[in-house]
């Protein structure tokens, strides 16, 4: 025969138990909230704000720690997250940024295009060159009186200095296998034929860039082309030429689209957030790649010296 | 005629009944839910709006890998403090809350419940391959058994037990 447990149950000890347990579920709730890069708190809503900040880039790791720069993978990310919730029902991308990489700024245009959600563009102080081409994809664009908009057109403008290379009599010794290889090198003048080369792929980004506008604004194109001159236009003028439909700011956003969906309007930030995790990996890995480059200089020199962007 | 002094009461220990097991199982699921997950409400609540369907939260949780890895490491994190609760009490008193309503203990074929098999009886709640296979086959060893016994309880050495009393 068994024996029979001996053991009393003692409340206190349970009582002890539960509290001790639920302690730890508070602890590691804020634990996980604060190592994991989900803001759960601002996944309730019906409307996604979708911040455009600074300049435009393509890769994530562009932006020294706390800089406002908008990279195109984080951003494409965001809008594909609020277009697959279904409590989403309308984005609004929140723009404040004089442009930047051609290529970020279309991969972002793409996906505000693709969204089957109600997209509308909120240019707050700027939503230039770059910043405006993602605008435009929108489906609808509300700008500020003030603000500063347009700006179409390519730059990819460098220092040239072979002049000073020379005063300190240093030399450039080119070595290239292909004639173009070095095109764009601030060590070397350019020659008039690599200039025409230069301009002609210019021009080609440009007429893109404007195809896309008139495309996205349903716009006659050679009338795009006529104002695609890189010159900005205050946000009444823009609204007067076509390049906005609405002069206003977050309360006209909102009534735009509480009208379009009949509904009420609870805006939700979607932001990519960092991780403890993600800004503790994000130092030790800048500053394993400064040492031996100088930590000083490596915070202010952020492009190598000879290399072109072409920004919009 | 002189007669024996035997004992008035008679008692041995068997098997639990099927309900009693059952009944105390859902009631400590119902203190777990209500005490030590309750942080974990509010989490859940706060990512998936109140009038989703099933079929539209699964829809935003698999949307982005950060919410599959966010749910997965909250998953474990709950079962757990689900684990540590069966551990602590039963290691500790033989008993769970529910245990103790219902009147059931746990007992060891050795002479005391050793952590081991404290672990090994509970792991079945570690939302994780291989064990969850368990979630299906380890009940249904209690319908099939003359013990009463679930697959990690037999694992383990363990046994769910009751005190059978009776006048003579």
């Amino acid at each position: 025969m068994e024996k029979i447990p001996q053991q009393n149950f003692r409340w206190g000890y349970a009582i002890f138990v539960l509290l001790l347990l639920s302690i730890l579920g508070f602890m590691a709730v804020g634990i996980i909230s604060l190592f994991i890069g989900v803001d759960v708190e601002s996944l309730s809503g019906n409307v996604a704000l979708i911040p455009i900040e600074g300049v435009i880039v393509g890769t994530r790791d562009s932006g020294f720690l706390f800089d406002s720069v908008t990279a195109s993978p984080d951003t494409v990310e965001l809008i594909e997250k609020a277009d697959k919730n279904p409590g989403i029902k309308a984005i609004i991308l929140e723009i404040n940024s004089p442009g930047g990489s051609a290529v970020a700024s279309e991969e972002i245009a793409n996906a505000v295009r693709k969204t089957n959600k109600t997209t509308v563009a909120w240019i707050r102080e700027v939503g230039a060159s770059g910043a405006y081409w993602i605008a435009s994809s929108a489906d609808y664009a509300v700008a500020n009186r003030a603000s500063i908009t347009g700006s179409i057109g390519v730059i990819a403008s460098y220092l040239e200095f072979p002049g000073l290379l020379e005063r300190y009599n240093v030399t450039y010794q080119r070595l290239v296998s292909g004639k173009y290889k070095d095109i764009g090198s601030p060590f070397k003048e350019m020659t008039a034929e690599e200039k025409a080369l230069f301009q002609q792929n210019l021009d080609l980004i440009r007429d893109f860039f404007v195809s896309e506008v008139a495309k996205n604004r349903n716009l006659n194109k050679k009338d795009v082309d006529k104002i695609a001159n890189g010159l900005f236009y205050l946000g009444m003028q823009a609204k007067e030429i076509g390049l906005v439909d609405e002069i206003g700011g977050k309360e006209e956003v909102v009534a735009y689209i509480e009208k379009k969906e009949g509904i009420k309007a609870e805006l939700v930030e979607y932001k990519k957030e960092k991780g403890l995790f993600d800004i503790l990996s994000e130092v030790m890995g800048k500053q394993s790649f400064f040492v031996g480059k100088g930590i000083g200089s490596s915070l202010f020199d952020k492009k190598p010296s000879a290399s072109i962007s072409i920004t919009t | 005629m002189k007669r024996l002094n035997l004992p008035k009461e008679k008692s041995f220990i068997g098997p639990a009944l099927l309900w009693k097991r059952i009944a105390a199982f859902f009631i400590d699921i119902a203190i777990i839910n209500l005490i030590v997950l309750f942080p974990f409400r509010s989490l859940f609540q706060n990512i998936i709006p109140k009038d989703y369907s099933f079929s539209e939260a699964y829809k935003l949780l698999s949307s982005s890998t950060d919410y599959t890895g966010f749910i997965s490491s909250v998953s474990f994190i709950m079962s757990v403090l689900v684990v540590l609760y069966f551990f602590m009490l039963e290691r500790k008193m033989g008993q769970t809350i529910g245990k103790m309503i219902m009147k059931v203990y746990v007992v060891s074929d050795n002479n005391s419940l050793k952590p081991w098999q404290m672990l090994v009886r509970n792991i079945i709640f570690i939302p994780m391959f291989p064990f969850v296979l368990l979630w299906i086959i380890d009940p249904l060893f209690m319908f099939f058994t003359k013990t009463n016994q679930r697959l990690t309880e037999i694992l383990s050495r363990t046994r769910v037990v009751e005190k059978y009393s009776f006048e003579q």
